[in-house]
């Protein structure tokens, strides 16, 4: 691993006019016996945009939440425009003029774009010069949007427009962009970034963007710092640098897996195609359909149209991976195969048999088994122990005369525990006490345990480290290989490359194409989801 | 915006995960932070005796003596604490759906009332008719919370406003029955000048009171003690009880496991009124002076209800722990009786009990805020 | 059937009834209007009959105390602040169960008003009456809406000034935001509790406010039994007018219509079931919030604690 000199980078103009926009010197700070971040040094500096890359849990959400003063650090100091500064709150930082766009959105859908906006600025509320502020910035950036439309209605895309709007409003000198395009259709990340270049060039501001995607960063950044574990690992520039390298580089090893590869974004073309043998997708082809949505329809209460005449079909032993934009059916889809959306019209058939969508716990009888989109909205409940949310979908099974027989659920829940590598103080540890990647684990364990004849995967390996990601999808993997039909919702491209043998894509709660596994790339699946036509 | 602000989580990995520490929370802090709370209650309460010209030792010693010293009152608290202890449980199981049933005293009231009238109207033999009061009192319970059931997941009303307004309701439809002697009004010849009582249950027909020690108590104590322990092992240990659980903690995995929420939910909140209603069916048949010695009338609730949910929000809507939580409450309200003789408002009592309710409520909240304080700055170290 | 369209037409042609309906709807208002501020910021709270009896209490005391009215009612507003501040701090800094707090609240106010009111046994009487010359002369309502005692006519002046802070205040976009989403308010820099602790404090304002008109402008006298379930009404008439302020006035129009009839109805000498009619109100709120309920959005993290990390 080559380790260039900080001073080297950016070395041109910007240097050269004044001192650097921030400096990190030496920023450690740790959370009981957890380094988030160790003797960081780091330079932004104006006019250029510098990437920030590594893993979840690499530290550098820590590094810009210290830069945004949400984080206190241990030790090290912070210079803007050089000089040292305490950043004790986001007042504080708004007042250096330092302003971050949210990786999740922070807009309230109840209220309007220019209420959003100047949601967080003090002083007297003066709509008529917030609106004129907005639509300056919309000339200026062409980030144009209608002041008064709720934020609720918006698309992914314009909402992240309001953000953006929200944070350029106080003419901030220093940007953070935390994960921008997760919600993003690649041609809103493509005038994402072109925007952001307008702000960075023309305007001599700088830019952090925080990001775990390596084509982004090589497209967009100028410089590069790689974090894992706490540390900068290396830095260099984004064109002199490539994709393999920068994977080295957040794993800290060659990285070989394929998944952990799809994780990163480094699988190509070529490599995907010795992806799960071609036999049993022939096979697969055979049989009939295990899962059958035909002309769903699926209403939100307010009458907008979820899901409008979805048809699908999942046989067994195939993973179809269902590929698409945030916000297009993704969740509804998920919802409606765990009994918690009725159809309003069309039907979901399991093995032959039509199933009463909506009825509590139906789906969850005919053998459809759920790896929920967020556990904890509706996979776990963390206030029972790991043995009760093994066994909460079938309690029946380890019950005599409906009184639950502790020894054979504890007998059960240590199976499951060792068999899935749960960490955890034994079947009787409550679920709380658990990390994100066990209790997931847990959710696995218990729908797999009910040997369903589907199996629906929703982003399974969201927030999970790149080991935990490989050990999801080899699951998802071998369960393909005992004959379970696979649908896996996910919105990293990369991931459904990797495993699925035919792919959807979902648009506006249709499905806008299909592809079959040899014919995709990043680039057609990436028209497809952008709304062109096949 | 201080040190409290170590992270705005929820920005990367939900930390919802780590909400409460791992590290056991060590017993002897529990003790000091309860002591300290309960005495600063007790402090306040002695305090506004001392302010309004009143000693707070007099009415401490008459506290004592009306609820345990004096002869035969410790079974008259035991007396109080079975009704107030059946109706905690049925809180409990409200409260384990997620639902927050306020309407106990309107529950408790109706469901004797419907006691009373079929208590009357059918008079078989003795041990039968008293089970049949003690049914039909569940049973007219039940059906008052049925309707706040039926409002809350068919019209969407909560079920907070709707149980507390039907309360209200209640004694009006009670004072109504009470008009009439075809309902509940006792005939003219048997109540003398007395308005607004039922008649009188007749010997046969009344809960056992077995004496021990020269105290006398209804077997109501031993009912709901019984059912205190039935109802710990059901939510404990029974696929019934986890699945009402589980609605309690988490609706959509609920429902996605096969909980309805309508039938489990209105189910919970049914049988809550159904404890409630057998409350007032066994103070009904099981007498004591405090109870309108087997007569129904008009007020027979007699804050027996409230006092019963707060048991159930002190004892954390656990079932064992209502057990003793009931019986201070009711030596609460027997020694209140006693109070009166010392100069100062027997009312005292109920601030008293306010009091102490509000102090039982910090201890948990100051540790759940130390827990995820703790939780929070392990979180961060994650992101 | 005739005489009962004529007794109904003479109810409504008499003026009394729109006095009684007014008072009702003068007290509800009272309460309403701030329990809808704290709704908006996310607190369903159910202390508000706490905070009016506790405010009638010390209004009452103040008056006794100084004899006068004035003072009675920065008494009572006092008194219903020191009741938000129990329900605010431990809902909203120590997170404990809102309604448990609330109902503990209505408990405890509820012994506490009673045990001093033996104890001091408070003399009042009602405020003395302002005539509005012109307006009172409007046919039926002129004398209900503008002739009454002084402390009714702060109420023209707190709902408009109350719908001003809702929507056109920094303060009332914060609160409304806390009320709608509080992560997110949160990452936009808004104190989500601090704000639902001032909405709680709000509507201990104007619900001591209403307890001093329950005793100042309505009854004449304290006594324990004052609130007698008005203030959960309020609530029902928040939840009736879908959390807006206008359909909230109109629930408390509504509630009164029902809370007044009793009165109207027996004043002009007609005999109705008593216990139908005390029991009408109740039934009115239950019955308007079974058909509106549902058809309604309630602000979306209504009832939902907010601690920072927690869902």
């Amino acid at each position: 691993m080559t380790n260039r000199s900080v001073d080297l980078i950016g070395a041109d103009d910007a240097q050269a006019s004044s001192a650097p926009a921030v400096e990190f010197r030496e920023i450690t700070k740790h959370f009981g016996a957890v380094t988030a971040c160790e003797e960081v040094n780091m330079t932004l500096w104006r006019g250029q945009i510098h990437g920030v890359l590594g893993e979840n849990g690499a530290g550098k959400s820590t590094l810009m939440k210290i830069l945004i003063g949400l984080v206190m650090p241990d030790r090290g100091k912070i210079l803007v425009h050089g000089e040292e500064q305490q950043i004790s709150d986001p007042l504080d930082a708004a007042a250096l003029g330092i302003g971050m766009v949210h990786q999740h959105f922070s807009l309230i859908d109840a209220l309007t774009v220019w209420e959003n906006v100047t949601l967080g600025d003090s002083g007297s509320l003066n709509p008529e010069a917030i609106r004129n502020r907005i639509g300056d910035i919309g000339d200026q950036y062409g980030l144009v949007i209608d002041p008064y439309a709720l934020v609720g209605e918006l698309t992914a895309g314009l909402r992240q427009r309001v953000e953006i709007i929200k944070c350029l409003r106080r003419d901030p000198q220093i940007l953070i962009f935390d994960e921008p395009t997760a919600v993003l259709t690649p041609e809103e990340s493509e005038q994402l970034f072109n925007s952001l270049r307008n702000v960075v060039t023309s305007e001599r501001r700088a830019v952090a963007l925080v990001s775990h995607k390596l084509d982004e960063m090589l497209s967009a950044a100028d410089e590069i710092s790689i974090m894992r574990q706490g540390r900068i690992v290396d830095h260099c520039l984004a064109s002199e640098t490539d994709a393999p390298t920068l994977a080295r580089g957040i794993v800290g090893r060659e990285v070989l897996l394929r998944s952990e590869q799809a994780a990163l974004g480094v699988a190509r073309t070529e490599q995907r195609s010795l992806g799960r043998d071609d036999r049993r997708s022939a096979s697969a082809l055979t049989e009939t359909s295990v899962l059958r949505i035909e002309r769903a329809v699926v209403r939100s209460p307010d009458g907008f149209r979820l899901l409008d005449e979805l048809d699908l079909e999942v046989k067994p032993g195939e993973i179809v991976g269902v590929a698409g934009v945030e916000g297009n059916g993704q969740r509804p889809l998920g919802d409606l195969l765990s009994s918690l959306l009725a159809l309003e019209s069309g039907r979901v058939e399991v093995d032959g048999k039509t199933i009463s969508s909506g009825r509590p716990g139906a789906m969850a009888v005919a053998g459809v088994g759920v790896i929920p989109e967020d556990r904890h909205d509706s996979g776990v409940v963390l206030d029972m122990t790991v043995a009760e949310n093994l066994i909460l979908t079938n309690p029946d099974r380890f019950a005599k005369r409906s009184v639950i027989d502790l020894k054979m659920v504890g007998a059960f829940a240590q199976q499951m525990i060792e068999e899935f590598d749960i960490q955890c103080d034994g079947p009787f540890a409550p679920m709380w006490s658990l990390s994100g990647g066990n209790q997931q684990r847990v959710v696995l364990a218990r729908e797999l345990a009910q040997k369903p004849k589907v199996l629906v995967a929703a982003q399974p390996t969201r927030g999970l480290d790149v080991a935990a990601i490989e050990y999801m999808s080899s699951r998802l993997r071998l369960a393909a290989e005992e004959n379970v039909a696979i649908l896996l919702i996910s919105s990293e491209l990369e991931e459904i490359l990797d495993l699925s043998d035919r792919i959807v894509v979902l648009q506006k709660g249709q499905v806008a194409g299909e592809i079959a596994r040899g014919e995709a790339d990043l680039e057609h699946l990436g028209l497809l989801l952008g709304g062109s036509a096949l | 915006m201080t040190g409290d602000n170590t992270a705005v989580l929820g920005i990367e990995d939900p930390p919802v995960v780590t909400i409460r520490t791992r590290g056991r929370i060590r017993s002897s802090e529990w003790f000091a932070l309860y002591t300290v709370s309960i005495a600063g209650a007790l402090f306040l309460a002695g305090l506004l005796v001392e302010a309004t010209g009143g000693e707070w030792r007099p009415v401490l010693w008459a506290m004592l003596d009306g609820s345990v010293r004096r002869p035969g009152r410790w079974g008259e608290t035991l007396g109080t604490a079975g009704p107030v202890l059946l109706v905690a449980l049925g809180a409990v199981v409200s409260g384990k759906a997620g639902l927050v049933n306020i309407g106990q005293e309107g529950q408790l009231l109706f469901g004797a009332a419907v006691a009373t009238y079929f208590g009357f109207l059918i008079g078989g033999p003795g041990p039968l008719n008293v089970f049949l009061i003690l049914v039909f009192g569940a049973l007219g319970g039940a059906a008052w919370a049925g309707i706040a059931a039926g409002l809350r997941y068919w019209r969407g009303v909560p079920e907070v406003l709707s149980t507390l307004l039907l309360a209200t309701v209640s004694s009006q439809v009670v004072a109504y029955g009470m008009r009439w002697e075809w309902l509940l009004l006792a005939p003219q010849s048997s109540r003398g000048n007395r308005n607004q009582v039922s008649s009188q249950l007749a010997k046969n027909n009344r809960l056992p009171r077995p004496e021990i020690f020269g105290n006398e108590f209804p077997i109501t104590v031993h009912l709901s003690i019984l059912l205190a322990i039935a109802l710990a092992f059901v939510l404990g240990r029974t696929v019934w009880g986890l699945r009402l659980c589980t609605l309690g903690n988490n609706q959509r995995v609920a429902k996605r496991s096969g909980v309805s929420e309508k039938t489990y939910g209105a189910g919970a909140l049914m049988i809550s009124g159904a404890f409630a209603g057998l409350a007032g069916g066994a103070m009904f048949a099981g007498g004591g002076f405090s109870f309108g010695n087997y007569q129904f009338m008009t007020g027979f609730s007699d804050n027996i209800g409230w006092t019963g949910l707060l048991v159930a929000l002190v004892a954390r809507e656990r079932a064992l722990l209502a057990i003793p939580v009931a019986l201070v409450f009711a030596s609460l309200r027997t020694g209140s009786s006693f109070v009166g003789s010392t100069g100062v408002e027997g009312r005292i009592t109920d601030v008293i009990q306010g009091l102490l309710v509000l102090a039982l409520l910090i201890p948990p909240a100051v540790m759940y805020l130390r827990d995820l304080r703790r939780a929070r700055a392990a979180a961060t170290a994650r992101v | 059937m005739n005489s009962f369209l004529e007794a109904t037409y003479e109810i409504l042609s008499s003026s009394s009834t729109y006095m009684n309906a007014a008072l009702f709807a003068g007290l509800l208002a009272f309460a309403a209007t701030g329990e809808w501020v704290a709704e908006r910021a996310g607190t369903l709270n159910i202390s508000v009959e706490a905070m009016l009896l506790t405010g009638a209490f010390t209004s009452a005391v103040g008056f006794h105390l100084t004899d006068s009215v004035v003072v009675a009612l920065f008494a009572g507003a006092i008194g219903g602040v020191l009741v938000a501040s129990v329900q605010a701090e431990m809902s909203h800094r120590l997170a404990a169960d809102q309604f448990v707090v609330g109902l503990t609240l209505n408990i405890l106010a509820f012994g506490l008003t009673g045990f001093l009111d033996r104890e001091i046994d408070p003399t009042t009487k009602l405020a003395r009456r302002w005539n509005i010359p012109v307006l009172n002369e409007i046919p039926l309502v002129g004398k209900a809406l503008f002739n009454q005692p002084w402390p009714f006519y702060i109420l023209y002046a707190l709902i408009p000034l109350s719908w001003w802070l809702v929507y056109r205040t920094r303060w009332g976009l914060e609160l409304r935001a806390a009320g709608e989403n509080p992560q997110s308010a949160d990452v936009s820099g808004i104190d989500v509790n601090k704000r639902r602790r001032q909405t709680v404090y709000y509507a201990g304002f104007t619900s001591g406010l209403g307890g001093t008109f329950l005793v100042f402008v309505q009854v004449g006298r304290f006594d324990d039994a004052i609130a007698g379930g008005r203030g959960f009404i309020a609530i029902a008439a928040v939840i009736f007018g879908g959390w807006t302020l206008r359909g909230t006035i109109l629930g408390c129009v509504v509630f009164a219509a029902a809370l007044s009839s009793r009165l109207s109805i027996q004043g002009l000498g007609y005999e109705v079931n008593s216990e139908l009619l005390q029991a009408l109100p109740y039934i009115v709120t239950i019955a308007g919030m079974a058909i509106f309920a549902h058809r309604v959005r309630a602000p979306a993290a209504l009832a939902r604690p907010f601690v920072r990390g927690l869902k």
